[in-house]
């Protein structure tokens, strides 16, 4: 599958009027430096100048991304591969910075227009190519230094997928050598992009090169790993230097049989044993429980003292979070990362599909809002995000020893199975064993269970290395029975009966069973259920209070005379807001407040309290919607999402709230409108995220509640000023809460899964 | 490259051409003043004669002036491009003298036939001509990548045109022989409003190419492998560049006659100018430095030594070979410093 990508050739003949070299058959794969060695004259530049189309093949295949590269147009081939040749091009009067910007080619229009974006790219690549004080300079007057590090700023604009250079560091002092070969080291390792390079420097080839071609006599004389081609006797084969003393040169050009075989690469790539360990969690529905578990596994294994990442290729979820890089990647996973104890990264949820309606949803693409996109077009792309997914994956092993992959839904939905890729396609992909989950709470177990294998493939069935059932109440010994029969008909181990745990978590799907809870405590909290509600985790720390009931409601009649009502955040605020005055719940709230009810708004519900809400660039659906008028703001919406983590403190507050002015505020934003008061109105979280007035507060930072202060003064006051008496001392802090309900998990799981055979599935040695 | 620079440039230079449109409107064997100059061209009638003359004679001599200048420099640019060397024009690939012989040729051979050659048949042969041209140093470009050699091709390319044009001037037996090498020497003079409208529609069509090429061309300024590496058809890009100045040079041939060094050195001035090379710049730039030099350089050409007309082609190459000197110098010491 992976084996697709980057260069490579089939029995390529390459030369000018005659067959200079012959039988070529090589590839270069993304994330791999492979370099090119021979003597002069071998046919190194003539290899990369065919390669990259400027010079025409004499026979054999050339494929790019396993297309032939002779179907290709200039422009297909330009989106994948740059070059970095050694011709000296003197353009004249040419500053720098238009060297770079034509790496924006094959991206600009037809009259090639640097878009914003574009000199986003351009000044990044400049940057990191540290030219960016070269950039009115000419180029023409440039150092050879200088020019190479301009023209890998070039290529590296071109966004490609595969480097070709040619003898990058000829000409160059050692200093300039090494901040070359430095950058594109970093090219590889971190971008994961496949550079091909000739080089003469042998010493330089066998430190860096995952993989060497050595041309000679008019053919591949040898490939393979450095270690395997710098050897004494085939270097001085290959360059003609039988018994001459290279001594002389003063380099080393081949290993020390004993003494370097250890030490000598600079960047040592990852072995086949250090791979991570994977295991990959699938159920046979949504909601059977998968997340919990894939939770729970990374806590055991991160308690076992093992780099934990969680993975999953595409999350369709309503509720996300911010990374410290202020990228968008779905609740479970970052709730996964704070169970393995990493810092969440987007690249573990490398797909994030937020529904805007019943149709379409919000595309998120490691992190960043790619746009909207239907269903069906969705569908029909997806094989496309394969290399997303795989480049994603790939940076989590350089983190990991272990990764737990989590599945979606059920991997036989037989209508979308073609070019699968977050069930059994990716567990193929990943090479993953996989365990599936069961739901027995919600009955039909065997069904589930036996009927999911039956459907499988007979390839994909082997890859279920066991089963789980989940979520059982009761006696464990009277399923027994259950599991011999499950063992017998499906041929697979049951590995583990998992009790219903009465854990309280963040979990991701809007099917959660919060929004059934209808059971009205001592402190009543009514929270606003938009159709299109999204992160309404910001209300779960309140269930840490037995007396506390946050309930969600949809009609005027649920509200019931509540203490405290929040209006929590939307997916599309307009939509929602039209809807809570279609169904009377806008009166509702407004005759609440006027009541002097404590009115919480956050994120779009903040959006709401304001006076109207503008769309001037179609954001949502355009126009003007009047909000509720309970706070004096106004909202634009706007094109850019802002995504940031948010550290401030409740600036200011008054009325019931007044107790929680300068309290310390954690937690992040996601919206993509603007809100400014148009008159004087008290701040509410500090940096103008939020207002308040009278019992109205509003701001945009989610996870407000997080804080066990600002959720216990909350309660507290409110609770004071209704005259009644609740008992906060089990609140804590909402982060120290979740720890130790992570810790519980792990700890149920561990005593009813049979880890020694799911370790030995994962490959495990037992001295491991 | 400076904006204020580039914008001060388009400002001088836009100003400085009306002005000498003016100039060139009002000067001649019958000197009008300038302030009449100026009510004939906005409209206010004064006398028959002075603005029949200003109208039918000067005022066509003028826009074709800046039309066929402006091609000319346009031309050079491409063809600086093409080959990536400044040194290269028209003129100097022999383009224009190819262009030369298939237009004396097609002269003679209408004339033996007895009537006068149509427009058409005129800018084809020109147009002929110059692609036979560029043709054979084509060829050799292909066999030599050395710059000089292929100049000096173009230089005996164009000795050899120019020879087989006189012999065959030589041997046509034709009063009419007069005007012939009147042409060859290259005139606006007699420039009338139905060629001008030719020469219009022609020139505008090369810009708009042109205009289309600036992003392919600019790419190209690294060369070709980096050019195809970016994604440019280099194949179509060069036979569109090629097409576009034999286009121009022929057209300007067809019309005026060889006018040598517009091409070569009103590029080079200009870049220097403007301290940029970009095409989207160039392009224009180039185009409007083309058009006043030669207007300017056809208004001594018609009055130095009035009432006799001197061939636009003289002016020119007194005024521009020793800037092309200047050039080569400049950048010989350079290649020495580097």
């Amino acid at each position: 599958m992976s084996g697709e990508n980057g260069l490579s050739t089939r029995q390529l003949k390459i030369g000018y009027d005659t067959d200079l070299v012959r039988d070529i058959t090589m590839e270069v794969r993304p994330g791999r430096l492979v370099t090119l060695i021979g003597p002069n004259g071998c046919g190194k530049t003539t290899l990369l100048m065919t390669l990259t189309g400027a010079l025409k093949k004499r026979g054999g295949l050339v494929f790019l991304d396993g297309v032939d590269l002779s179907s290709l147009k200039p422009d297909e081939t330009a989106e994948k591969m740059s070059v970095v040749m050694t011709d000296r091009v003197r353009p004249e009067l040419m500053t720098c910075r238009e060297v770079v910007e034509l790496g924006r080619y094959p991206y600009t229009g037809r009259f090639g227009v640097l878009s914003g974006h574009d000199r986003e790219v351009v000044r990044e690549a400049m940057a990191w190519a540290e030219v960016t004080d070269l950039a009115s300079r000419f180029f023409q007057n440039l150092s050879d230094g200088q020019r190479q590090r301009v023209m890998l700023a070039r290529a590296v604009c071109q966004e490609p997928e595969i480097l070709v250079l040619d003898e990058p560091t000829s000409f160059l002092d050692i200093r300039h050598k090494l901040n070359i070969l430095e950058k594109v080291v970093s090219l590889v390792r971190e971008k994961n992009i496949a550079v091909l390079m000739s080089i003469h420097e042998l010493e330089i080839a066998m430190r860096i090169s995952d993989h060497v071609v050595a041309l000679g006599e008019g053919r591949i004389l040898k490939a393979g790993p450095p270690e395997e081609i710098f050897r004494e006797d085939f270097i001085r084969k290959l360059y003609r230097i039988e018994g001459m003393d290279a001594g002389i040169l003063g380099g080393k050009f081949w290993f020390d049989p004993v003494k370097e075989e250890s030490s000598r690469r600079i960047i040592p790539e990852r072995s086949k044993e250090r791979r991570p360990k994977v295991l990959m969690i699938q159920g046979t529905m949504s909601g059977a429980g998968k997340s919990l578990i894939t939770a729970g596994l990374c806590r055991i294994f991160a308690g076992d003292g093992y780099r934990v990442a969680p993975f999953k290729s595409q999350n369709m979820a309503l509720n996300s979070c911010v990374t410290e890089e202020g990228l968008e990647m779905g609740r479970a996973q970052v709730m996964q990362a704070e169970c393995a104890g990493i810092k969440p990264l987007a690249e573990m949820n490398p797909i994030l599909l937020k529904p805007t309606d019943d149709r379409g949803s919000q595309l998120i693409i490691r992190g960043e809002v790619v746009g909207n996109m239907s269903a069906s077009e969705y569908f029909r792309r997806k094989a496309g995000y394969k290399e997303t997914i795989l480049a994603a994956y790939e940076r989590l092993c350089r983190i990991a020893d272990v990764i737990i992959v989590e599945g979606a839904g059920s991997p036989v939905e037989l209508n979308l199975k073609k070019d699968d890729i977050v069930n059994m396609g990716l567990a193929e992909m990943l090479d993953a064993p996989v365990l599936l989950v069961g739901d027995i709470d919600r009955g039909g177990i065997f069904a589930q269970l036996l009927g999911t294998l039956d459907l499988l493939e007979a390839d994909e069935r082997k890859r279920v290395k066991g089963l789980l059932v989940n979520k059982f109440r009761g006696d464990e010994t009277l399923f027994e029975n259950g599991v011999r029969i499950l063992e017998e008909r499906g041929h697979t181990k049951v590995v583990g009966v998992i009790p219903h745990l009465p854990l309280r978590f963040d979990d991701e799907d809007s099917l959660s069973d919060r929004f059934k809870n209808t059971r009205i405590k001592s402190f009543n909290i009514a929270v606003i259920r938009f159709p299109h509600i999204s992160n309404f985790t910001d209300l779960n720390p309140f269930e840490q209070i037995g007396e506390v009931s946050v309930r969600f409601v949809t009609s005027p009649e649920e509200v019931k005379d509540p203490d405290l009502i929040v209006l929590p955040g939307s997916k599309n605020t307009i939509e929602d807001l039209r809807w809570m005055k279609e169904v009377c719940l806008a009166d509702t709230v407004r005759k609440e407040a006027k009541k002097g009810k404590v009115i919480f708004g956050i994120c779009g519900g903040y959006q709401m309290l304001g006076r109207r809400i503008l769309d001037p660039a179609h954001t949502e659906c355009g126009g003007e919607e009047a909000g509720l008028s309970l706070l004096p703001v106004d909202t634009v919406l706007g094109t850019e999402k802002i995504r940031r983590a948010y550290t401030g403190r409740i600036a200011n507050a008054g009325g019931i709230l007044h107790a929680l002015k300068g309290l310390p505020a954690e937690g992040y934003e996601i919206h993509m409108g603007r809100t400014t008061p148009y008159e004087d109105v008290m701040e509410f979280t500090s940096g103008k995220t939020g207002y308040c007035k009278e019992q109205i507060y509003g701001c945009y930072i989610h996870g407000i509640f997080d804080k066990r202060e600002i959720a216990e003064t909350t309660i507290l006051a409110i609770a004071k000023e209704r005259g009644k008496e609740i008992r906060t001392a089990e609140l804590e802090d909402y982060a120290a809460f979740k720890e130790s309900q992570y810790d519980l998990l792990a700890s149920k799981l561990r005593s009813c899964l049979d880890m020694k055979y799911i370790r030995a599935v994962m490959g495990f040695e037992d001295d491991d | 490259m400076s904006k204020k620079r580039v914008a001060l440039y388009f400002i001088i230079m836009t100003g400085l051409t009306l002005l000498f449109v003016c100039v060139s409107t009002g000067l001649g064997s019958v000197r009008i003043p300038a302030v009449q100059v100026l009510k004939i061209l906005l409209g206010g009638r004064t006398g028959e004669v002075e603005s029949n003359i200003i109208f039918h004679i000067r005022m066509p001599r003028a826009l074709a002036a800046i039309l066929l200048g402006g091609a000319l420099a346009l031309s050079g640019y491409i063809l600086q491009t093409f080959f990536q060397n400044p040194v290269v024009g028209p003129f100097v690939l022999g383009i224009s003298s190819g262009a030369k012989l298939t237009v004396a040729l097609a002269m003679i051979a209408s004339l033996k036939m007895g009537r006068a050659m149509d427009l058409k048949t005129m800018v084809l042969a020109s147009f002929a001509g110059s692609v036979f041209a560029m043709t054979f140093v084509l060829l050799i470009s292909l066999r030599v990548r050395s710059m000089s050699v292929l100049v000096v091709c173009g230089i005996m390319i164009g000795y050899l045109c120019s020879a087989i044009t006189d012999f065959a001037v030589t041997f046509a037996d034709d009063s009419d022989i007069v005007n012939l090498h009147n042409w060859s020497m290259g005139s606006l003079s007699g420039v009338k409003w139905d060629e001008l409208r030719v020469i219009l529609v022609i020139v505008l069509f090369c810009l708009l190419i042109s205009g289309f090429l600036v992003k392919p061309m600019s790419a190209y300024r690294l060369g070709e492998v980096y050019a195809r590496s970016a994604g440019v058809n280099v194949i179509l890009l060069r036979v569109m560049l090629i097409l576009v100045s034999c286009l121009l040079a022929a057209c300007v041939t067809a019309f005026a006659g060889p006018i040598s060094f517009v091409g070569i050195a009103i590029p080079h001035l200009v870049r220097s100018l403007l301290k940029t090379d970009a095409p989207h710049i160039m392009i224009p730039a180039g185009f409007l430095g083309g058009a006043l030099v030669t207007l300017l350089c056809d208004v001594i050409a018609r009055t130095v030594f009035a009432p006799t007309e001197v061939s636009i082609s003289s002016v020119t190459a007194v005024l521009l070979v020793p800037v092309v000197i200047l050039m080569l110098i400049g950048r010989s010491r350079k290649r020495v410093k580097a």
